[in-house]
């Protein structure tokens, strides 16, 4: 036991959170698999191999569609039999309905009901994916860059397209080049066309704060506890301190795990929640 | 040597290759994320939403009816009230005129019978003026004549006798001042 001997907590940390082309439950079991040729579009080089994210996504995705199916079904047959909804069935409907009607609902407005379905899909997709990252041996798809990346340009594409249905062409250009208030004649075409790249960047900066803030999130809590898990191997071999800086780390990181739930939850809501009013605020644009 | 075992376990990814840190990109995961969020989008679509939503949607439809239907009798109650004020105005209206009309049909009636009273009176007066009148000419005529007559009678009878100018003349005189005392 010497200090050589201490492990880069910094690596581990780092390889811990990173996707990778294996999945497994180790020691007792693991799998591997070859990357596959890189295919080169453009400029850009893309690497078709499924990882571990793409692993968890497959199975968050996979644990929601059974959720709600069978949540869909028992409600189903609860209502065949005239009575009230109950149990796992009724607090899957509450979510649900809280979902549709205080997230996406009131706040794109009149035409909520319409895009609910993508903000439930998103809300209940992303939550599931940051919690498979807290159970042993899981990992978090959400903390990876691609996700939210990919989530947030979809969620790019459904504001801008929601708004160009919503406004028409003409309307849509006016998100682009504002009408500015207290101008007329060619002191308002400037102003319009100054505003211009700024309101471009702000369709841009929306969802890349999405895409930040859910993978930064999702990303920080494991390397909080994954470095408060690392004390225990720098400092766990010192005679006498060991039980308690043992104890302590576990203590600490149970508290950070209590955290982790509840972020878990909290950037799922932020993401869906955050979407929803982009989409409302575009429906409402004049 | 926990440690060391601990460390191997935490690490043991390093050995199967991949990724260094989770700030690499990968991209193929950007389709692998939007195959599975759009597959999971429509068959949740299909498959759950309709099902766990649609007490809430049956409830909502429901609601909007009844609160279009309550709108819509709302407006027709409405345009019944505005319909009933606007014909009793009428009514109001059409009272005030008839009563209007017939007090100026009486006014009428009252001037012209009034005209035709008078009128009648005035003809009543000329017509017995003109009889009067008249009368009273047939009555001078008819003095004149027996006048003549009476004066031709006299005449008559002075000229059997001697016509003496001054003398006859009294005698005439005399006999119509008799005539006029007997007709008196």
């Amino acid at each position: 036991m010497t200090l050589q001997e201490a492990p880069d907590i910094g690596e581990v940390v780092l390889h811990h959170t990173a996707d990778a082309y294996s999945i497994g439950i180790e020691p007792f079991f693991s799998l591997s698999w070859e990357r596959w040729p890189d295919l080169h579009l453009g400029g850009l080089t893309v690497n078709l191999t499924p990882t571990k994210h793409t692993f968890f996504l497959v199975i968050a995705a996979l644990l929601v569609f059974l959720t709600m199916w069978i949540a869909g079904r028992l409600l189903e047959r609860q209502r065949a039999h005239e009575r009230a909804p109950s149990g796992f069935a009724n607090a899957i409907e509450a979510m649900v309905l809280f979902v549709r009607n205080d997230m996406a609902i009131a706040n794109i407005g009149a035409d909520g009901a319409k895009y609910a379905p993508y903000i439930m899909t998103l809300f209940f997709f992303i939550l599931y994916a940051n919690l498979l990252g807290l159970i042993p041996h899981g990992a978090t798809a959400t903390g990876n860059v691609a996700v939210t990346g990919a989530l947030a340009i979809t969620a790019f594409f459904v504001i801008e397209i929601s708004g160009l249905i919503k406004l028409g062409p003409q309307g849509y250009l006016r998100t682009i080049f504002p009408r500015v208030p207290g101008l007329s004649g060619a002191g308002a075409v400037a102003m319009s066309i100054i505003m211009a790249p700024i309101e471009v960047a702000s369709k841009f900066v929306k969802p890349f704060a999405l895409c930040v803030r859910l993978f930064g999130n999702m990303t920080a809590g494991h390397f909080v506890i994954l470095s408060l898990v690392g004390i225990v191997f720098l400092f766990g071999h010192l005679p006498g301190w060991n039980w308690g800086i043992g104890g302590l780390a576990a203590l600490t990181v149970l508290g950070i795990m209590l955290i982790e739930i509840f972020v878990a939850f909290l950037q799922a809501y932020v993401f869906a929640l955050l979407t929803a009013v982009f989409i409302g605020l575009m429906q409402h644009e004049h | 040597m926990r440690s060391t075992i601990a460390f191997l376990i935490l690490a043991s990814e390093e050995s199967q290759g991949g990724f260094a840190s989770p700030f690499e990109v990968n991209f193929g995961l950007f389709f692998w994320t939007w195959v599975i969020f759009i597959l999971l989008f429509f068959v949740l679509k299909k498959f759950a939403w309709p099902f766990i939503l649609r007490a809430t949607e049956e409830r909502e439809q429901t609601i909007a009816k009844q609160l279009e239907e309550a709108g819509k009798l709302n407006a027709e109650s409405k345009a019944a009230l505005e319909e009933h004020k606007a014909l009793l105005a009428g009514a109001k209206e059409e009272a005030h005129s008839l009563i209007n009309e017939a007090k100026a049909v009486g006014q009428r009636e009252r001037e012209q019978l009034l005209e035709k009273a008078r009128d009648e009176q005035l003809q009543m007066i000329d017509r017995a003026k003109r009889e009067i009148d008249a009368e009273r000419e047939r009555a001078v005529n008819e003095l004149r004549r027996e006048a003549v007559d009476l004066s031709l009678a006299a005449a008559a009878k002075l000229m059997q006798q001697r016509l003496d100018s001054k003398a006859d003349r009294k005698i005439v005189e005399d006999y119509i001042d008799s005539l006029g005392k007997d007709r008196s």
